[in-house]
């Protein structure tokens, strides 16, 4: 059996935990390295789908046959592949995404998506949150024991977050019209979902995203062990013999796993929002490039793409630096 | 063991503190839920919001819809769908009947406060018709050889032939000429997002859910008395009847049939039927074997049950020509095909096919179809998968495919690759088909062409006699359905749904708001 000790730095993604705090400007120029090829990669990957796509921005413009030629050097579509992706890389290193061609015509890739990222960040923030509160709430309460509660959770979060919210938004709107006609009471202020934009919409697309497609029952689990294996830990014992609160030295320890969890779940949640998005008539990156890819938008769609990449690549570095800050172990045993 | 279970009292004092965390966040979430309830209009729904607001480059009934609302052309439909004066004050044709001249009215102020003069009338035409602006509305222009303002408040207008009843085709909407800079429009000019009009309503803001507010314009001289509308972007058209159920919209546009009887039977909603120049058809591929033998085309009209492919989705009429029945076009003469498998198989021998085992081959190859659709046609799945089922049972063997906006332009318009398409074409009251049907028009991705109906296309566009017009188009209708070059299907019957709380409602049948400023709201 593995010494517990040691537990925590077994993950693949944990070069800066590994290292120590005045050894990090290797770990991180690699991270950053890592970042920028996982960007480049992103970008190569979305632009091979959307050229295999059928159809092209011209297509879906009126009339746009009759000025192919003059449209597609306009966009650049006459380049090859390769020349595309470099002038795009170079592009988005001086911060110009370039412009909408179909989605917004004209608007600049950067004023739209924006707005559009500050709003599914609303989202996805606070679901990854309340992801990791519930799994540890749901995973302390069940730890050890058999539970009913924790094959409801499996059960509920197992279920795609787009059956999830369908049934969600359902489910609601039935019960407040038929609450509604029987008089019981007046018409609630979300009503009717997903076509009114109110604070339970958001809440609704946050409670989805976090329980949704396994993320609820990863975390449950992954705290219920984690407790398991804390309860028997000698440095809990040795708490609870100096009177000390074991509590706190139980969330403490949890910490690490639960950041590898949550940067773990970053691009899953992301991928999800997409769906949420569109489900529930929400107007954030999500349901942008779900637009964008419809109308091949290719410079909002790579737009996006990057911005999401980013943001993984971004939720990898901060789990990974929440997890060295929280155990000084991982310190040490870098240095 | 690590994974023994077992609780103790520290266990539970740690379950407790912990679980309060996720609660609270719940808690917080849901109980922001109580929001103040949504403003007084009428909100309607759509599948799509437009991206941009022109009506140069429109292309979609919804954006025409909205088109309708915020511009005005020099002529619009009364309650007959006659044309009557709109920004035009009256109008005087020439003897020859190659020039109109029009007076236009002088207390028109376009929503910026600017006053609306003929020099509009004339950046209109002229914009529309100038190479750089790539205009699907081109067609509606292109019959005026020239415009010239004669004063601030008169229009001449010349045509490239003389004209029966010119004020027909004047009901393109007029833009405001100081709202650009070039002789050419562009998509990407400012304008795409503040639209300008004279319109009973003005174009207000784009939402962040996608929707489009519009606020009634003030000093229009149709006071109307729904101050708000609201377009709604409801991408699922099952979920739109719901939204009009549950009192989240006012409108909806067209019902579909499944939603029928729920609306009929709710209180709060009337319905309010009315008939468009739509009609559905089966396009072949004329370019493609064996598609281009009009022996297989005539042999698959006769496996088509066209009834039983209606009944599913709702009622209607079905057809035998490119026009709907209402229209004077359309050539009640016309046979249609009789439903006959013997006498598709007496075709299909003739072609060279015999039937093995149930399957159709000619030199050892099975006869396949591949049938495509647009995934935004309303029921076309139900017609698609019936029509699979019904030529597979005939001997066929059929596959099927849905294409999004893109692929449909890329596979259908530009490479022609397909064998047969279920689509949908719909007119405006001059239900003018000679880009489907002539040689060279835009629109004729099946590749049809007939030399003779070319030619009663031309006459039918060039008289000024509106008999002589009938007659040509009745005869396009009787050479269109004997070349087979689509099997025509039908016209399906429309119904629009609007909140009880919606009054003196009239529709138009195709831009739908035409007769906006006689609605009344409680």
């Amino acid at each position: 059996m593995a010494d517990p000790q040691l537990r925590h730095d077994d993950t693949p993604s944990s070069d800066l935990a590994r290292a120590g705090s005045w050894k990090l400007v290797f770990p991180v120029l690699r991270l950053v390295a890592v970042f920028m090829l996982t960007l480049a990669g992103a970008v190569l990957a979305i632009q091979l789908l959307l050229w295999a796509s059928p159809g092209d921005p011209v297509d879906l413009v009126p009339n746009g046959e009759e000025i192919r030629a003059q449209l597609e050097a306009e966009w650049g579509l006459d380049r090859s592949l390769p020349e595309r992706y470099v002038q795009f890389l170079g592009r988005a290193l001086r911060g110009d995404l370039g412009s909408s061609l179909t989605y917004r015509p004209g608007a600049t890739v950067t004023e739209l998506i924006l707005p559009a990222a500050g709003r599914s960040l609303r989202l996805l923030i606070p679901a990854l949150l309340l992801s990791m509160g519930l799994g540890l709430g749901l995973g302390l309460l069940t730890a050890g024991r058999s539970s009913v509660v924790r094959r409801l959770a499996q059960v509920v979060s197992v279920a795609p977050v787009f059956l999830l919210a369908f049934v969600a938004v359902h489910l609601l709107n039935e019960l407040a019209f038929y609450g509604m006609e029987a008089g019981w009471f007046g018409r609630p202020g979300w009503f009717a979902l997903p076509d009114t934009d109110s604070a339970m919409k958001s809440s609704l697309a946050i409670l989805v995203l976090a329980v949704g497609s396994g993320a609820l029952a990863e975390v449950h689990a992954a705290v219920e062990d984690e407790v398991v294996r804390l309860r028997n830990a000698t440095f809990v014992d040795a708490a609870v013999a100096r009177g000390a609160p074991v509590w706190k030295h139980v969330l403490w320890n949890l910490l690490p796993p639960l950041a590898t969890i949550a940067y773990g779940r970053a691009a899953f949640f992301v991928g999800g929002l997409v769906i949420v998005e569109k489900v529930l008539h929400l107007n954030g990156a999500g349901s942008m490039l779900w637009q964008a890819c419809r109308l091949r938008d290719y410079p909002v769609a790579l737009g996006i793409t990057v911005l999401a990449a980013a943001a993984v690549c971004g939720a990898r570095l901060l789990g990974d630096l929440v997890r060295i800050s929280v155990d000084p172990r991982l310190r040490e045993v870098a240095q | 063991m690590v994974t023994a279970r077992r609780t103790s009292p520290r266990a539970s004092t740690v379950r407790r503190r912990a679980t309060s965390l996720p609660s609270i966040l719940l808690l917080a979430s849901l109980t922001l839920a109580a929001l103040p309830a949504q403003g007084q209009g009428l909100r309607y729904a759509e599948d799509q919001a437009p991206g941009i607001v022109n009506p140069v480059f429109t292309t979609t009934m919804p954006e025409a819809r909205l088109n309708e609302l915020v511009f005005e052309g020099l002529y619009t439909d009364n309650q007959n769908l006659a044309s009557v004066p709109c920004l035009a004050e009256s109008s005087e044709l020439s003897a020859d009947r190659t020039a109109l001249t029009v007076k236009l009215r002088s207390d028109v102020t376009w929503h910026d406060g600017t006053p609306f003069t003929s020099a509009d009338v004339v950046y209109t035409i002229e914009a529309m018709k100038n190479k750089g602006t790539l205009s699907t509305e081109k067609g509606r222009v292109a019959w005026i050889q020239k415009a010239e303002a004669l004063d601030d408040h008169t229009v001449l207008l010349q045509f490239e032939r003389a004209e029966a009843r010119p004020e027909d085709k004047l009901l393109f909407k007029v833009l405001p000429a100081h709202k650009f800079s070039g002789p050419a429009i562009k998509r990407t000019d400012p304008f795409r997002n503040e639209p300008v009009g004279t319109g009973p309503y003005r174009f207000a803001r784009y939402n962040d859910d996608n929707s489009i507010s519009l606020e009634s314009h003030a000093d229009h001289r149709d006071a109307v008395s729904i101050h708000e509308i609201v377009m709604r972007e409801v991408s699922d058209k099952n979920y739109q009847a719901k939204l009009l159920l549950y009192e989240s919209l006012e409108a909806l546009v067209r019902v579909l049939p499944r939603d029928l009887a729920v609306l009929q039977n709710n209180r709060k909603v009337d319905l309010y039927p009315y008939q468009t120049n739509s009609w559905w058809y089966l396009g072949f591929n004329l370019e493609r074997d064996p598609w281009r033998e009009p022996a297989v085309r005539e042999a698959i009209g006769h496996l088509v049950d066209v009834e039983a492919l209606l009944a599913p989705i709702g009622t209607g009429d079905t057809l035998t020509g490119p026009y709907v029945k209402s229209s004077p076009y359309y050539n009640h003469d016309v046979p249609s095909w009789d439903y006959s498998t013997s006498r598709a198989a007496s075709l299909l021998e003739s072609a060279g096919y015999a039937q093995d085992g149930g399957q159709w081959s000619r030199d050892g190859e099975p006869l396949t179809l591949n049938i495509t659709a647009h995934q935004t046609l309303e029921s076309s799945q139900e017609v698609v998968i019936n029509l699979q089922s019904q030529l597979q049972s005939a001997g066929f063997d059929v596959q099927v495919e849905f294409l999004d906006e893109a692929a449909w332009k890329a596979r259908i318009w530009r490479e022609h690759d397909y064998d047969l398409v279920l689509s949908q074409w719909t007119f405006d009251r001059n239900e003018d088909i000679r880009d489907q049907f002539h040689s060279e028009g835009a629109r004729n991705f099946c590749s049809y062409g007939n030399e003779q109906v070319d030619e009663l296309l031309n006459k039918a566009r060039d008289t000024t006699d509106p008999h002589e017009k009938k007659a040509a188009l009745r005869e396009v209708h009787r050479l269109v359905h004997a070349d087979t070059p689509m099997i025509f299907l039908w016209t399906l019957d429309s119904y629009a749904a609007l909140s009880t709380r919606v009054g003196s409602v009239v529709i138009h049948p195709f831009y739908f708001f035409t007769f906006v400023h006689d609605w009344r709201m409680e």
